[in-house]
């Protein structure tokens, strides 16, 4: 059994959780590892009291941000963090961006974890650097260090006007020992945590100065373009590379082999040229002869296959109760598709690499610095400290740029023609080589007794697993793919299995957005409407009568990454908050209705309330998503806002357009004509309610996919009466142009 | 050797007459503000003013832009005070901020045009601009906050 239950009262739970005391100050140590010093690539800061932050006598502040900036906001709340206990001048820091090193701890940037996983080490870091520069002032005036405070930027003498900067203190503050207890300040006295800030990068952002991956220029750099095996398996038998070499401009056509897991390049052909367009256009007269290659995939075979599996009974993960023995008075059942999707970002896959003797340096819109870092040295066989990796500004990533392929075929490349490279992907190569979020089939039986209370539930669910990408010949879902949704149902039902199946595909499965929470979240929102109408209750009221009362659900081994829990009087509160600011329950005129979402993920909770309108020729309009979000702490109002609004738009895309399919192991799509996401026409009026509650923070970049799509489905049930169960809505018989 | 105005400055380029203006920016002339996101103009993160009009630069060979005038995302203001930078700004639009450039590109050429545009004239207008971040709601709210005040 994967949920227990614990009656613990919610004040137990917050002091368990080590992260905030009603007390005021937080007494807390810096890990070991941090104290390392940082050295800042452009001038040496006189005071580097830990790998985060800088400080030089000239009274610079530099600020080390080790996670990837996609569109999350990391750069500017990651510094709020740092700024906050450091009592830095806001307008005053300088960011930098760190390169890829164990030293800054964990740099994965995916499983919304820049700041649920920094929050106490980042303050920590500040608070530390903060008390230095008060002891060194101290030490210069001769006062007790309890007659000292540091503010904005400056040390300050309580008892007289003495004041000094921080620039003043580095020098002094540098010769000072790291404390061993670190007092934090007490949330009422925040002055940046809470408050909404512009995102340090907006300005560049807009007059276009900004620099992304795509952006590269460094002396003597080439550019390629990549023509990539169909199949992810086949292999090159022969290329007209004399023939593409004879164009102007061109410099090279060379052959890089396949990488296998856990890189999963391709075997490609490379045009190297003077100028992406170059390379590009000479890729067009490239010819190249391909192996077949063994996958042969197709997705309506797939499907049957997928379908047929769910049929079955498949191998029991949750088991609550006993399923076998309830002898229930009515039985339901449904089943629900979710399709392949590709990331899209609008910057495709880029990387620069340039490999000299012994030494390699790549730039890369990466989420993953340690670990392409890890992998170019096994590449090259080198020591990583002889690998540095640069991290631009990326973007978008979604999960595709957490992988190492793309910047592993520039390292390749790169090691080949003894030149530094740049690689730029086209929206085609996107499309054709992603590492795909997966295809799910899942069936839901429930037996409901004679008060139309639910008795057993039953959840198969039917996907290839994401495993494959780090081990040839993977099959079965790993516990974590399954602790997406369907094992942490929170809903009081006394007879629960969850059953999953091995599924052999050829696809190379990576994470998008918000991963299995997409299917699943679908599945079970979709049928606990379908039960609602079967058994005539409000879908809103029976999610709260199944909640009950609160209590504390411990997560899964695969689901617990920290101190977190799921607690059902949370997830109860923002589906009373979503219900309320939509007008739950108000009457609509005809054509119109409201659908009603909610999941846990990524430890937040949401509830979404969707408004559509269907007119006679079944044209979908979305009209308004009333969001309710409960991520603990919020950091940056501004940017957990913007995340909410983005995920609504990502799970919009999905839920009406999105969908890869494949033909004899070849992916169909190519480009934004036939890989739709949403436009400016699509997007509704989005109302993001944040509650703030003093918990500890929790995930944001991704929760907010999950309820899309059921709440969109569930409102056009509403609004017609027609039952749709499968992703998306423009492959559906529904009709209505898309 | 092809001439042009680039940003109020003439250039005289002996570049691939085919090359698409998108890459005779970005790569010949070092100006990286315009982005590639389809390269098949479905996009619009290309998007820059071609003697006023917004157009696809990565659907415009070079050969067509002879002796024209052509303003980039670095040329729309010398320091971020156009309307659309300033509203762009105070709405809080960017998220990952690849798409921007081409919005605003093309919602300046716009609101020059129509300066004070209906609800479903900016939809239209902007239809052929993507952003996978989502800000739509919020270029809206910044087209109506710049129109108005665009020249
Ligand atoms: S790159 Fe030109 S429209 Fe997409
Ligand atoms: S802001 Fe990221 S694509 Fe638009």
């Amino acid at each position: 059994m994967n949920l227990t239950t614990q009656k613990i009262s919610r004040k137990k739970f917050l002091e368990g959780s080590a992260a905030i005391t009603a007390a005021g100050l937080f007494l807390a140590c810096l890990p070991e590892e941090l104290l390392a010093a940082f050295t800042d690539p452009e001038t040496l800061s006189q005071f580097n009291p830990n790998v985060y932050i800088g400080i030089s006598s000239d009274n610079v502040i530099r600020l080390v941000i080790h996670r990837s900036e996609m569109g999350n906001g990391a750069r500017t709340s990651m510094a709020m963090l740092l700024a906050e206990e450091l009592e830095a001048p806001w307008e005053k820091i300088k960011i930098i961006q760190a390169v890829g090193d164990a030293k800054y701890n964990d740099q994965n940037t995916d499983g919304s974890t820049s700041v649920r996983k920094n929050w106490d080490s980042l303050r920590r870091a500040g608070a530390a650097a903060r008390m230095m520069l008060e002891a060194a002032a101290a030490a210069r005036w001769g006062v007790n260090e309890k007659t000292v405070f540091a503010r904005n930027g400056e040390v300050h003498h309580r008892g007289s006007s003495k004041k000094l900067s921080y620039g003043a203190l580095a020098i002094a503050a540098s010769k000072l020992k790291t404390p061993k207890k670190l007092s934090l300040k007490s949330p009422q006295d925040y002055t940046i945590i809470g408050t909404p800030r512009d995102l340090v990068d907006v300005n560049a952002m807009v007059t276009g100065s900004a620099r992304y991956g795509i952006d590269v220029e460094e002396p003597g750099m080439l550019h390629a373009s990549l023509e990539r095996s169909p199949r992810v398996d086949a292999e090159i038998v022969s290329f007209n590379g004399p023939e593409v070499e004879r164009i102007p401009g061109v410099v090279a056509v060379v052959s890089l082999p396949a990488q296998s897991q856990d890189v999963n390049t391709s075997a490609a052909v490379a045009v190297v040229a003077d100028s992406t367009w170059t390379a590009m256009k000479a890729r067009k007269i490239l010819k190249v002869r391909w192996s077949g290659g063994r996958s042969s995939e197709s997705t309506d075979a797939k499907k049957t296959e997928l379908q047929a599996l769910v049929q079955k009974k498949g191998k029991i993960s949750r088991n609550d109760g006993d399923i076998g023995a309830a002898m229930p008075e009515k039985r339901i059942n449904a089943e629900y598709f979710t399709p392949y999707l590709v990331h899209a970002p609008m910057e495709p896959p880029n990387a620069f690499a340039n490999v000299t003797e012994g030494k390699c340096h790549v730039i890369a819109p990466t989420q993953q610095p340690q670990r392409l870092r890890k992998a170019a040295a096994k590449f090259l066989g080198i020591n990583k400290k002889h690998v540095t990796i640069e991290v631009s500004l990326l973007g978008g990533g979604f999960g595709r740029k957490s992988q190492p392929d793309f910047a592993m075929e520039a390292v390749a490349l790169s090691q080949r023609i003894k030149k530094p490279v740049k690689i730029t992907w086209t929206r085609e190569d996107e499309v054709r080589h992603g590492t795909y979020h997966t295809q799910c089939m899942q069936r839901l039986d429930a037996g409901l007794n004679k008060k139309g209370n639910i008795e057993t539930w039953r959840h198969r669910t039917a996907f290839p697993t994401l495993l494959t990408i780090f081990a040839p010949g993977a099959v079965s879902p790993a516990e974590f793919e399954l602790a997406q949704g369907i094992n942490t149902l929170p809903y009081r039902i006394p007879n629960i299995r969850t059953e999953s199946y091995p599924v052999k595909s050829d696809v190379r499965i990576g994470w998008l957005r918000s991963v299995l929470h997409i299917p699943h979240s679908f599945a079970i929102n979709c049928f606990l409407d379908e039960i609602a109408v079967s058994t005539k209750r409000d879908p809103v009221q029976m999610r709260l009568d199944l909640l009950g009362k609160p209590r504390i659900l411990e997560l899964s081994e695969a689901e617990k990454t920290g101190p977190y829990k799921q607690d059902t009087g949370r997830l109860a509160r923002v589906i009373k908050r979503a219900a309320k600011a939509a007008s739950w329950g108000k009457s609509l005129p005809k054509g119109k209705g409201l659908g009603f979402a909610s999941h846990y993920s990524f430890f937040s909770y949401v509830a979404m309330a969707i408004e559509v309108a269907v007119n006679d020729e079944n044209e979908v309009t979305v009209d308004r998503v009333h969001c309710a979000v409960d991520c603990g702490t919020v950091v940056n109002p501004d940017t957990v806002t913007a995340q909410i609004e983005g995920a609504v738009s990502f799970g919009l895309s999905l839920a009406l357009f999105g969908e890869i399919t494949l033909k004899d192991g070849v992916v169909q799509q190519s480009n934004f004509d036939d890989y739709v996401i949403a436009r400016m026409k699509d997007a509704p009026e989005i109302i993001v309610d944040l509650v703030d509650n003093g918990d500890i923070p929790t995930g944001v970049g991704e929760p907010g996919t999950p309820p899309v799509a059921p709440a969109l489905y569930n409102a056009i049930y509403a609004a017609t009466g027609t039952r749709l169960r499968s992703l998306p809505l423009a492959s559906t018989d529904f009709g209505g142009q898309w | 050797m092809i001439s042009l105005t680039v940003n109020g400055k003439q250039k005289n380029l002996d570049t691939d007459k085919d090359m698409p203006l998108l890459w005779v920016l970005r790569d010949v002339l070092g100006l990286k503000g315009t982005k590639f996101g389809c390269g098949q103009g479905l996009c619009g993160s290309c998007t820059v003013h071609l003697d006023g009009k917004a157009v696809r630069s990565c659907q415009t060979p070079l050969a067509s832009v002879e002796g024209r005038t052509v303003t980039t995302i670095e040329g729309l203001s010398t320091d971020g005070s156009h309307p659309c930078q300033v509203a762009w700004r105070g709405e809080k639009v960017p998220q990952c901020g690849y798409c921007q450039p081409g919005q605003i590109m093309n919602a300046a050429a716009f609101l020059a045009e129509t300066p004070s545009p209906s609800e479903p004239q900016i939809e239209k207008a902007m239809a052929g601009n993507l952003c996978r971040c989502g800000t739509y709601g919020r270029i809206k709210k910044a087209i109506r906050v710049a129109s108005g005040s665009v020249k």
